[in-house]
C-alpha cells in the first residue's frame, strides 16, 4: 500500500516528476558517456603506448637509459635466448644515434633509429603508419650506378622542414663508434605519420645493416622491444617482466656484461611511459569525481522536488499521522517515492546512455578538421578521432552512484516528516 | 465507568512574550455511545480540546483518561497506535489521500491495523454503503463533492472500529443541506455502531442534532446540557 501510494504520488505532478527524471536520467547518461570516453581514450592510449612503438616491455642497459651511451649495447644472442625461453614473446632490436642531416641548403639535427623491419612488424605497428612512400630499407643504386644508398623513412615534420620528398637524397653525418666521422648518402623511401613527437621532428629510420655501416657498431643493440601474445600482460605486466628479469640475471651469470654499460634492465610499458600510466590511474579517479559532481548536481533536482512534495503535503501528512500512521511509515513513503524516481531515472538513463555511448563507440567525435594529424599527449600522438568505449559495467556503476546520491539527497526532505507535529500542521 | 474523563485540563500557548490560555480547568466525562457537540465561538478552545483528547497535542496540566488509559502518559509511538486502534478523526476538509480512491482511503487505516485484505475490503465497502456512496467507491476525492468527501471520512473513521470518533467542525465547509445530511448520517451510525462521537461546531442547525451540548468560552466550560432527541433511522 505504501509503495502504491508512493508510486501514485509521483504522478500527482507529472511535469515536475518528469523533469526530475530527466535531470537524474540525464546525469546517468552523462556519467556513462564520460566513462565511455575516458575508457575509450585510455584504451587508445594503452594501445598507442604499446602497439605503435614501445611494445609491452623493453630491455636496455643502465647507461643507455641514463646517458644514451652509444656503447651500452646488449649482445645479439640475447634475442634468441629470450625467444627460446619465453615462446610467447617476440622481440625487436633497435639501435640509436644522434647525427646531422643535410639536403640541399637545409640541415638539421637528427635522431637515427635502426630497426630490423621483419622483427619490428611482429612487435609494433610503427611501420603501418606510413604517410607516403613505402616502408623500405633496402639499398638501391643511384642513377649513375656508382654508389649504393640505403632507403630511410623519416618523420612528417622533418620532411616538411627540410623540403624532402620520396626519392630525394639525404646526407647523414655522425660520429661513428670508432670515433671517426660517419658520412653517407641515403634515399627517402617513406614518410611516417606522426606517432611520436620527437621522431616526427627529427627521426630517421633505417635498417640495422645501414646503421652498422654508418656507425661501425656491430657488437649489439641498444634496445629490445618485447611483445607477448598473452593479453593479460597489458593489465598486469609484472609477471612476464619477472620472467625476463630472471632470465637476464642468468645470462649475466653466464657471460658478464662489461662494467661501463651498466646492468641490463627490463621495464614494462607503465614504467616506460609513466605519463600514460599516471593518466590511466587519474582517469579512473576522474570518472568517480566527475560522476559525483554530475550526479550531485542532478540530485539537487531530486532534493528540490521532494522538498516541494513534502511541503505541499504537510496537511495530508498531518491527517495521516492523526489517523494513526506512524512517522516511520510516512518516512518510508517519501523515501519510496524518491526511490521510484531514482529507479525510473536509472532505467531510462541506462537505456539512453547505452544508445549514446554505442553511437560514439561507432562514430566517435572527429577532430580531423582542426587537427588533421591528431594531438599529442604525454609523448604519444593520438588519432584525431575520439572514440568512446562502452562497458556494460558502467551502466550499473553510474546507476548505483546516482541512486545512492539521490537517496541521500531525499533524506533531508523525508526527515521533515519525522519531525512534523500534527496539531500544528493541521491548523 | 465513563469512556472519557478529563480532569483539570489546562493548555497554555506561549506566543513570544504573551501567554495564551487556550483551556482552563476543564472537567468533563463522556459516556460510551454519547453523541456530543462541542460548541463555542471561534478561538474558544474547541480544536485544542479535541487535539488533546486525540493525543495530537499535550495538555499543560490535567489528565485525560480514555477507556481507562491515561493518554497523557503515553509515548509518541504508543499514542500513534492508540489513535490507530481506538480513535477516529474527521477534520474540517481535505481528510482524504488524493491519490487513493474512496475505497482505498477507507481501507488505508485497516491496512495499518494489519487487517487482512478480504476483511478490510468487505468492511470498507460496507461502511461506504452505510454513508450512501456505494456507487462512487472507485472515485478519487477530486471527483467527489465536499459533502461526499466528508462522508468518506466518516466511513473511514468507523470502518477502523474505534471507541471514539472526534470530529473538528466537520460541516464547516458544507452548505446547510449537506451539513445536516452529514450530521444525520453521523447520528444514525453513532447509534447503529454504538460509537461515541464528539464533534465541534458553531452552526446552530448542526447543534440541534446533538444529544448533549458542551459550551466552551475562552477555554472554560460554560455550559453542559443533555437534550432529548428523537432517534434518526430508528
Ligand atoms: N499553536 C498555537 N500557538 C498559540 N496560540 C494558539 C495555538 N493554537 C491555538 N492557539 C490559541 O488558543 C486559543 C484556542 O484556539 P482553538 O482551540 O483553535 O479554538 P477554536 O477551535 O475554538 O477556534 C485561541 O486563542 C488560539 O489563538
Ligand atoms: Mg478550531
Amino acid at each position: 500500500m505504501l509503495l502504491f501510494i508512493a508510486w501514485r504520488n509521483i504522478w500527482r505532478n507529472p511535469v515536475r516528476s518528469l523533469l526530475t527524471i530527466a535531470a537524474l536520467g540525464g546525469g546517468v547518461v552523462m556519467v556513462i558517456l564520460y566513462a565511455a570516453f575516458l575508457e575509450g581514450m585510455t584504451r587508445q592510449m594503452v594501445q598507442y603506448a604499446t602497439e605503435i612503438s614501445t611494445g609491452q616491455m623493453q630491455l636496455h642497459r643502465q647507461s643507455f637509459v641514463d646517458d644514451q651511451d652509444l656503447y651500452a649495447t646488449l649482445p645479439w644472442h640475447y634475442i634468441e635466448r629470450i625467444e627460446r625461453r619465453l615462446p610467447e614473446v617476440v622481440a625487436a632490436p633497435r639501435l640509436y644515434a644522434a647525427g646531422l642531416a643535410s639536403a640541399g641548403d637545409n640541415s638539421s639535427g637528427v635522431m637515427i633509429k635502426a630497426i630490423d623491419p621483419l622483427r619490428e612488424r611482429r612487435v609494433t605497428k610503427m611501420l603501418d603508419h606510413l604517410r607516403s612512400g613505402e616502408a623500405r630499407f633496402d639499398a638501391v643504386s643511384s642513377n649513375e650506378g656508382v654508389e649504393r644508398r640505403y632507403n630511410v623513412v623519416i618523420g612528417t615534420q622533418m620532411a616538411r622542414n627540410m623540403h624532402l620528398n620520396i626519392g630525394d637524397e639525404l646526407v647523414l653525418i655522425t660520429q661513428a663508434a670508432d670515433g671517426s666521422i660517419g658520412n653517407a648518402l641515403f634515399r627517402i623511401g617513406g614518410v611516417l605519420r606522426p606517432v611520436e613527437p620527437n621522431f616526427d621532428r627529427m627521426g630517421v629510420l633505417m635498417s640495422i645493416e645501414a646503421y652498422q655501416q654508418l656507425m661501425y657498431l656491430e657488437e649489439g643493440f641498444h634496445e629490445l622491444a618485447l611483445w607477448t601474445q598473452d593479453l593479460t600482460a597489458l593489465e598486469q605486466p609484472q609477471q612476464p617482466q619477472q620472467h625476463v628479469a630472471s632470465l637476464l640475471t642468468e645470462l649475466h651469470a653466464e657471460q658478464p656484461l662489461d662494467e661501463l654499460g651498466g646492468a641490463a634492465m627490463v621495464r614494462n610499458w607503465r614504467q616506460l611511459t609513466p605519463a600514460i600510466a599516471d593518466m590511466l590511474e587519474l582517469s579512473k579517479a576522474m570518472v568517480i569525481i566527475v560522476g559525483f559532481i554530475i550526479v550531485g548536481l542532478a540530485s539537487l533536482g531530486m532534493l528540490n522536488t521532494m522538498l516541494m512534495a513534502v511541503h505541499e503535503r504537510t496537511h495530508e501528512f498531518g491527517i495521516l499521522l492523526s489517523i494513526g500512521m506512524s512517522r516511520w511509515w510516512l518516512l518510508l513513503m517519501v523515501l519510496f517515492e524518491s526511490l521510484f524516481l531514482a529507479l525510473i531515472s536509472a532505467v531510462i538513463g541506462s537505456i539512453a546512455g547505452t544508445f549514446v555511448a554505442r553511437y560514439f563507440e561507432q562514430y566517435g567525435i572527429d577532430f580531423s578538421g582542426s587537427m588533421p594529424d591528431g594531438y599529442d599527449w604525454g609523448g604519444i600522438v593520438f588519432e584525431p578521432v575520439m572514440r568512446g568505449h562502452f562497458e556494460p559495467q558502467h551502466l550499473l556503476s553510474s546507476s548505483l552512484l546516482m541512486i545512492t546520491i539521490a537517496m541521500l539527497a531525499s533524506l533531508i526532505p523525508s526527515w521533515r516528516t519525522v519531525r512534523m507535529k500534527p496539531a500544528e500542521v493541521l491548523r | 465507568m465513563p469512556l472519557l474523563t478529563l480532569e483539570g485540563l489546562g493548555k497554555r500557548y506561549r506566543q513570544g512574550e504573551v501567554e495564551v490560555t487556550a483551556l482552563h480547568d476543564v472537567n468533563l466525562s463522556v459516556e460510551e455511545g454519547e453523541f456530543a457537540a462541542l460548541v463555542g465561538p471561534s478561538g474558544s478552545g474547541k480544536t485544542t480540546l479535541l487535539n488533546i483528547i486525540g493525543g495530537l497535542d499535550s495538555p499543560s496540566s490535567g489528565r485525560v483518561h480514555l477507556n481507562g488509559i491515561d493518554i497523557t502518559a503515553l509515548s509518541e509511538s504508543e499514542l500513534s497506535d492508540f489513535r490507530l486502534l481506538q480513535l477516529g478523526f474527521i477534520f474540517q476538509a481535505y481528510n482524504l489521500v488524493p491519490v487513493l480512491s474512496a475505497l482505498e482511503n477507507v481501507e488505508l487505516v485497516m491496512v495499518m491495523q494489519g487487517r487482512h485484505l478480504h476483511e478490510r475490503r468487505e468492511r470498507a465497502e460496507h461502511y461506504l454503503q452505510l454513508v450512501g456512496l456505494e456507487s462512487m467507491m472507485h472515485r478519487r476525492p477530486a471527483a467527489l463533492s465536499g459533502g461526499q468527501q466528508q462522508r468518506v471520512a466518516v466511513a473511514r473513521a468507523l470502518a477502523a472500529g474505534p471507541r471514539l470518533v472526534l470530529a473538528d467542525e466537520p460541516t464547516a465547509n458544507l452548505d446547510s443541506e449537506n451539513a445536516t445530511a452529514l450530521l444525520d448520517i453521523m447520528h444514525r451510525l453513532s447509534h447503529e455502531e454504538k460509537t461515541t462521537f464528539i464533534f465541534s461546531t458553531h452552526d446552530p442547525r448542526v447543534m440541534e442534532r446533538a444529544e448533549r451540548i458542551i459550551t466552551l468560552r475562552d477555554g472554560v466550560v460554560e455550559g453542559d446540557e443533555r437534550i432529548e432527541q428523537h432517534r434518526h433511522g430508528q
